[in-house]
C-alpha cells in the first residue's frame, strides 16, 4: 500500500509540475487545474487558523492571486503546495494576531461564522471551536500537520520556527484540544 | 486524543462550496489580465546580459557607481530643478505615500510620515487620511493621531467620500469590495457585489453614498451602497479600465483603460470614447476640468473629448495632483527622480524625491488647508 501511495503521490507531483510549465504558458486549463486541486485544502486551512469564514476566504484567494502574480518566477522544481500553503498559513495567522491585539468592532463579531451543520459535522464543529482557544501559532502547526499532512521538519520550514517548537506546539496543542473536547462533549 | 482522530475532524471541517467558484472566478480574471514574462534569452545572450546586468549592479552599489546613476537621472531630468521640495507653489497640503510611507507635505514644505502606508487617500474635506498597508486599514488625522484600525488581508486602494458629516471609506480586502463608515463601524462587503477588478474604487461626490468599482470581469458598477440599490453597470470594457474619477458634481465619470478615455454620463452609464492610450493617470479639478498624464505629456481633456497638451517632459510621467485653487498640476517623472509643478506660466522641477520620501512617492492628492 506504502509502495502504491508514493508512485500516486510521484505521479501527482508530475503532472502538478506539467500544470505550472503550462500555466506559465499561458495555458488557463492548467491554472484551473491548479486551482482545483489546491483550493479545498487551502480554504479549509485558512478556516481553522482564522476561525473566520470571511477572512478565510479572503487570505485563501489572496493566496492564489499571488500565485498568479509570481507565476513566471516560480521554480518549476519545487512542488507547488508547500509554496502555497505557506503563504496561506502565514497570513492567517498574521491576520488572527492581528485582529487579537487591535480594537475590534462589534460588527466584527457578526462575521460570517463557521457553516455548522448537525450530525457527523457536529463533531468537527466542537474540533474547530477547540481549535478557536488555541493561538494562531499552535492552531497553524496543527493544520499544517493533520491537515495538510506536512513533517514536523517540513513545518519548521514553512513557519521558519525551531523544529523543537514545531513538536511541543503539537504536542500541547494535541493535549489542549482533548481537554477541550471532553469539555465540549461532556 | 489520537492523531487519526483529530486528522478526520479536520477533514470534515465543512466548509462553503460556493465559495470555491467565486475564488476560480477572481483567479482565472487575473490570470487572464496577466501578462507572461517573455521567454528566456539564448545562451550567448543570456551571457551577455548577465555580463551587463553584474556591471550595472556593481554601479549601483558602489558609491561612484551610484552617481552615475544620480547623473543619469538628472540628465534625463528637468534642469535646473530644485534639490528639495522647499514649498508648495499653492496653498494646501499634499498627500503622498509609497514604499516609504504615508506623508504630508505642508505649504511651507514641511513634511510629516503619518506611518508606513503604502496607500493613502484624504476624507472628502481633507480632514482625516485614510492608509493601507498590506493587512490593516488605518483612519487617523494629519497631525498623526490614529482613530481606528481595522485588520483585513490583502488591503488596497482605500477612498474616503461622503458629506461633512456622515461618510464611508470603501477599499478592496482580498479581491472583494468593502464599505465601512467613516468612524469604522459597519465594515462590511459591498452588497453582496462580484469580486472586484484591481482599480481604485471611486465616491461620487455628494451626501448620498454612491460608489463607481471595477469587477473582476471589467464591468464599472454603480451602486448606492447605503440602499444597495444598483444604478447601473456597464458591458465589460476590453481592455479592462485601470482608473476611474468622479467630475465634482457628480455628472460624468472619466475610466481610462489602455485603450483610451471614455466619458461616462454618471447617471445611465453612456460613455463617449476618446482615442488616448496609455493613460497613467485622471483628475479632475475643482471647477471641472479633466486632466490625464499620458506617456510624457500632461494634457487637458474636454467634455467633447478634444485634448491640449499642457506640458511634455524628456521621460514618462506619472501620477497627477490638482492644487486646491486649481492653478497648478504636480505629476512626477520617476525616471529623473524629479516632481513636476505645471502652473499656467511656469513649470517648477524638484529632484531627490526618492531621498526625501524614502523611496518612489505616488501622489494621493492636493487638499485645502494650511
Amino acid at each position: 500500500m506504502e509502495a502504491i501511495g508514493r508512485t500516486e503521490h510521484n505521479e501527482l507531483e508530475r503532472n502538478e509540475r506539467a500544470w505550472v510549465r503550462a500555466a506559465q504558458r499561458g495555458d488557463a486549463r492548467a491554472m484551473e487545474q491548479l486551482f482545483r486541486r489546491h483550493w479545498a485544502h487551502a480554504h479549509r486551512a485558512a478556516l481553522l487558523v482564522v476561525g473566520d469564514a470571511a477572512a478565510a476566504e479572503d487570505i485563501a484567494q489572496e493566496a492564489f492571486l499571488a500565485a498568479v502574480r509570481a507565476l513566471d518566477r516560480f521554480d518549476r522544481q519545487r512542488p507547488f503546495g508547500p509554496w502555497l500553503h505557506r503563504i496561506v498559513v502565514n497570513r492567517a495567522i498574521d491576520w488572527s494576531r492581528a485582529r487579537a491585539v487591535r480594537r475590534e468592532l462589534a460588527h466584527d463579531e457578526a462575521g460570517e461564522p463557521f457553516v455548522h451543520e448537525r450530525g457527523e459535522a457536529g463533531h468537527a464543529r466542537e474540533l474547530a471551536h477547540a481549535l478557536s482557544e488555541l493561538g494562531p501559532g499552535q492552531r497553524a502547526v496543527i493544520v499544517l500537520r493533520y491537515l495538510l499532512e506536512y513533517t514536523p521538519g517540513e513545518i519548521a520550514e514553512l513557519l521558519d520556527l525551531p523544529r523543537g517548537t514545531v513538536n511541543s506546539r503539537l504536542r500541547r496543542g494535541l493535549d489542549r484540544l482533548e481537554e477541550a473536547l471532553r469539555e465540549e462533549l461532556r | 486524543m489520537t492523531e487519526r482522530a483529530v486528522r478526520q475532524l479536520l477533514e470534515r471541517t465543512p466548509v462553503d462550496r460556493e465559495v470555491e467558484g467565486r475564488a476560480w472566478e477572481v483567479v482565472r480574471a487575473a490570470y487572464a489580465a496577466r501578462e507572461p514574462v517573455p521567454r528566456r534569452p539564448r545562451l550567448r545572450l543570456a551571457v551577455g546580459v548577465a555580463l551587463a546586468g553584474a556591471a550595472l549592479a556593481a554601479a549601483v552599489l558602489s558609491p561612484p557607481g551610484r552617481a552615475v546613476v544620480d547623473a543619469v537621472r538628472r540628465s534625463v531630468g528637468l534642469e535646473h530643478a530644485q534639490p528639495a521640495l522647499f514649498r508648495l507653489p499653492a496653498p494646501g497640503r499634499l498627500l503622498v505615500s509609497g514604499p516609504g510611507g504615508a506623508w504630508l507635505v505642508a505649504g511651507d514644505g514641511s513634511m510629516r510620515r503619518l506611518g508606513a502606508y503604502r496607500q493613502a487617500a484624504w476624507s472628502p474635506h481633507g480632514l482625516f487620511v485614510v492608509g493601507a498597508t498590506g493587512d490593516e486599514l488605518t483612519a487617523l488625522d494629519p497631525s498623526g493621531r490614529i482613530h481606528w484600525q481595522l485588520a483585513r488581508p490583502g488591503v488596497r486602494f482605500p477612498r474616503w467620500g461622503g458629506s461633512l458629516t456622515d461618510t464611508r471609506v470603501a477599499y478592496l480586502s482580498g479581491g472583494r469590495l468593502h464599505v465601512v463608515a467613516g468612524d469604522g463601524t459597519g465594515d462590511a462587503r459591498a452588497c453582496g457585489e462580484p469580486a472586484a477588478g484591481r482599480v481604485a474604487p471611486a465616491w461620487r461626490p455628494g451626501p448620498r453614498h454612491v460608489l463607481a468599482f471595477v469587477t473582476a470581469r471589467g464591468r464599472v458598477t454603480v451602486l448606492d451602497t447605503d440602499t444597495c440599490t444598483l444604478l447601473w453597470r456597464s458591458a465589460p470594457y476590453a481592455p479592462r479600465p485601470r482608473l476611474m474619477t468622479w467630475s465634482p458634481d457628480g455628472s460624468r465619470l472619466a475610466v481610462a483603460t489602455a485603450g483610451g478615455l471614455w466619458l461616462v454620463d454618471g447617471r445611465t452609464g453612456a460613455a463617449l470614447g476618446v482615442s488616448m492610450p496609455g493613460i497613467r493617470a485622471l483628475g479632475y479639478a475643482r471647477d471641472g476640468r479633466l486632466a490625464a498624464i499620458r506617456r510624457r505629456s500632461l494634457v487637458l481633456v474636454e467634455p467633447d473629448g478634444r485634448t491640449r497638451t499642457l506640458f511634455a517632459g524628456p521621460a514618462p510621467l506619472a501620477g497627477l495632483a490638482w492644487s486646491p485653487n486649481g492653478r497648478w498640476l504636480l505629476t512626477s517623472m520617476p525616471a529623473a527622480d524629479q516632481w513636476v509643478f505645471v502652473g499656467a506660466h511656469r513649470v517648477l522641477p524638484v529632484s531627490n524625491i526618492r531621498t526625501q520620501f524614502g523611496g518612489p512617492a505616488s501622489l494621493d492628492g492636493w487638499a485645502p488647508g494650511a
